[in-house]
């Protein structure tokens, strides 16, 4: 009679392996050591700042997520903000819209100029990186020829508390993003919309034939992300308190640093809100902890970069192993 | 039906744009400010109507702890890092501190002339806690919201090179008049291409503070002394000087024999300019004038390409805004003084309620060029 030992093997959790819990771990661990290299660091007043710096990226990366999901990408949106902050201006002193309608106006501009990209994607069938670029170019020309350079300065106060009041304490666009997340979580989690993202990101001409309207999906994602672009230049303007045509140059690439960062392929078909907020939250507080640190402007840069190297190694190893 | 709508939103984009377009072109844009211009006097005394003397209009900090005699950290947030200019007025900060003793200065900014990441560095060394932040801005409006929570937090704002708002910071170092500047730049055009040539102009950007200011001065001085001289573009280089002799080179080529002369209105621009007049062969057909630090003119001055080049020194600028700093540290810069004490260069004025002047602009050309090393 043999003697069955019994072996107990201990199995990781699954959700212990996926991308965005080592992110999340990776993060805390970064916050730790910050905070102990630079006590203003962990400081509320800090944190809530920084807060307030990352909302203009944080609305732009949820909808570019969907986008990234769907196997598409957005590279106009930095060029859209700076068309919906030359457009909020524009419209506000040239045109002489009252105040909330030209907010309103840079708002649809921005869903129009989105529109546009999506209609072209969806219909002509140009590739998204094609066209995004492109746009990207016709959009910033817009802004600057529209603006011809000048700067609208001078609103009135009540315009201000978007970009630079706080609500119980907590900024005012910071609260705007966080209720966001909630819904742009919700909305790719528990919907059959989000449903429809995952399916066309991993197999396209799979989900046409499933009867998913993808040309519809498609359009929509693209349609939001111009309007998130247009949120953020509303929230960038009351920051800043001026418009500038020069404004949202780059952001793109920060956007897809933090999507591509929380887990989500580049290639399609996966991904999470929970994962891009992971990653907006680890970039934008590893370049303040830095400069905190007293590490210098451009080695920041280097540092980051670093990051998302290694934030992608890890997701393709995991990939690999999950295969 | 698809192609319809394709069409139909196509059409209305092209529209949207064009009548967008068509409704800015009424105005040209030029690269000046909206403020008041007073341009000095056409002959060579250069005197301007007395100005009355303006009150103070500068921020104060709200509770700053009493540094007086103590030593003083000090941020330099300039426009960009890494070019000539900013390096040049690192330098004088650097002197000037290593003379006081008690002031350490470290200068850290964006890598490129971005308005945002300057605001996210300041923003930074706000948390961090400094005594002082120096800066030279990248947007006058766009600044003011940072450096008054700087003054807000107690932290001493002295600006430099290019300005904020006035109430963002306590007192602004100029480097020299405005209408100095103005005059100076068109006088040595003038003399180079004669009163009826025609110019074009290199700029930072439209909204730069201190290049639209001295666009506008230049342009008052122009109708009221040199009539006849025709302004025929103005461009923007970013201060990038790839982009700056792309632009120049287009000038050259789009206005051919009718471009007279370039002004470069930054130190990036001027260097490049000359470049782009060097290589197209128009050397000593194309005058150059502009803002430029000599080192960088040297070769071309030398070649007889350029004639001049006004400026002021960069390092006394950074040098007199330390000192400007270490005296409103110690209390002694009040609202209301009319002068200051800046080491080796002496007694500095206050003009315009909370500028402090350098002194009048500088002319380097073949004769004086070689004596400086910056």
């Amino acid at each position: 009679m043999t003697l069955a030992m019994e072996t107990k093997t201990f199995r990781v959790p699954r959700w212990l392996k996926r991308h965005e819990t080592l992110l999340a771990i990776i993060l805390l661990i970064a916050l730790f050591g910050l905070g102990l290299l630079n006590d203003r660091f962990l400081t509320l007043d800090n944190l809530l700042n920084q807060g307030r710096l990352m909302t203009e990226i944080g609305l732009i990366a949820l909808p570019m997520t969907f986008v990234i999901i769907t196997g598409g990408i957005d590279l106009s949106v930095g060029a859209i903000v700076g068309l919906c902050a030359i457009m909020l201006g524009y419209s506000w002193k040239i045109f002489g819209f009252p105040l909330p309608l030209a907010i309103v106006f840079s708002l649809f501009v921005g869903a129009l100029a989105g529109f546009i990209n999506g209609l072209v994607i969806t219909r002509v069938k140009v590739p998204p990186l094609i066209m995004t670029i492109a746009t990207l170019a016709l959009y910033r020309g817009l802004a600057e020829g529209i603006s011809q350079a000048h700067s609208v300065r001078g609103y009135p106060e009540w315009f201000y508390f978007l970009g630079q009041g706080s609500v119980f304490g907590v900024p005012t666009q910071l609260l705007v993003l966080l209720v966001l997340i909630v819904i742009a979580g919700i909305v790719l989690d528990r919907t059959t919309f989000g449903r429809a993202l995952y399916a066309i990101g991993a197999n396209e001409t799979a989900a046409r034939f499933s009867a998913l309207s993808v040309d519809r999906v498609k359009l929509v994602v693209y349609t939001l992300s111009g309007l998130a672009s247009g949120l953020a230049a509303w929230v960038l303007v009351s920051r800043v308190t001026t418009t500038r045509m020069d404004m949202g140059i780059g952001y793109e690439l920060d956007v897809i640093a933090a999507v591509v960062l929380g887990g989500t392929s580049i290639f399609g078909g996966s991904g999470t809100i929970w994962g891009t907020v992971i990653g907006l939250v680890m970039i934008q507080l590893l370049k303040n902890g830095l400069a905190l640190t007293g590490v210098k402007g451009d080695a920041t840069i280097v540092v980051i970069g670093v990051a998302l190297i290694l934030s992608v190694l890890i997701a393709s190893s995991l990939q690999r192993r999950r295969d | 039906m698809k192609t319809s709508l394709l069409t139909t939103t196509a059409a209305a984009m092209f529209a949207l744009s064009f009548t967008a377009g068509g409704a800015s072109a009424a105005g040209k844009w030029d690269g000046a400010d909206d403020l008041p211009t007073s341009p000095l006097a056409c002959d060579a005394s250069g005197a301007a109507a007395p100005a009355a003397a303006k009150p103070y209009d500068g921020g104060q900090p709200t509770n700053a702890p009493d540094k007086a005699g103590k030593e003083i950290t000090v941020v330099d947030v300039p426009k960009l890092i890494g070019i000539g200019y900013f390096n040049a007025t690192s330098k004088g900060m650097q002197d000037a501190a290593k003379e006081l003793g008690n002031v350490k200065v470290t200068t850290d900014g964006p890598t490129e002339a971005k308005i945002d990441e300057q605001i996210k560095f300041i923003d930074n060394y706000i948390t961090r806690g400094v005594d002082g932040v120096m800066f030279a801005a990248n947007d006058p409006v766009a600044i003011a919201p940072v450096l008054k929570k700087a003054l807000s937090k107690g932290i001493h704002v002295v600006g430099y090179d290019a300005n904020s708002t006035p109430d963002a910071r306590e007192w602004f170092v100029n480097q020299a008049e405005f209408n100095g500047i103005g005059k100076s730049m068109m006088d040595s055009m003038a003399k180079e291409i004669g009163e009826d040539g025609s110019f074009a102009i290199v700029t930072s950007t439209f909204t730069t503070p201190n290049q639209a200011r001295w666009i506008a001065e230049m342009q008052a001085y122009t109708e009221k002394c040199h009539p006849k001289m025709q302004w025929l573009e103005t461009v923007e280089a970013q201060e990038d000087n790839n982009l700056s002799f792309n632009q120049a080179t287009t000038l050259i080529n789009k206005y051919g024999d009718k471009l007279k002369g370039l002004f470069g209105m930054t130190s990036v621009a001027t260097p490049a300019s000359a470049e782009a007049v060097t290589k197209a062969g128009q050397c000593g057909k194309i005058a150059v004038v502009g803002l430029a630090t000599p080192n960088a003119m040297k070769p071309y001055v030398n070649a007889d390409c350029v004639k001049s080049v006004v400026l002021w020194n960069p390092v006394d600028l950074g040098y007199a805004a330390t000192y400007v700093m270490r005296a409103v540290a110690d209390g002694k810069l009040k609202p209301g003084a009319t002068s200051v004490e800046a080491g080796k260069l002496g007694k500095l004025s206050v003009v315009n309620g909370s500028e402090i002047l350098l002194g009048p602009p500088f002319i380097f050309n073949k004769d004086n060029v070689t004596k400086f090393d910056f």
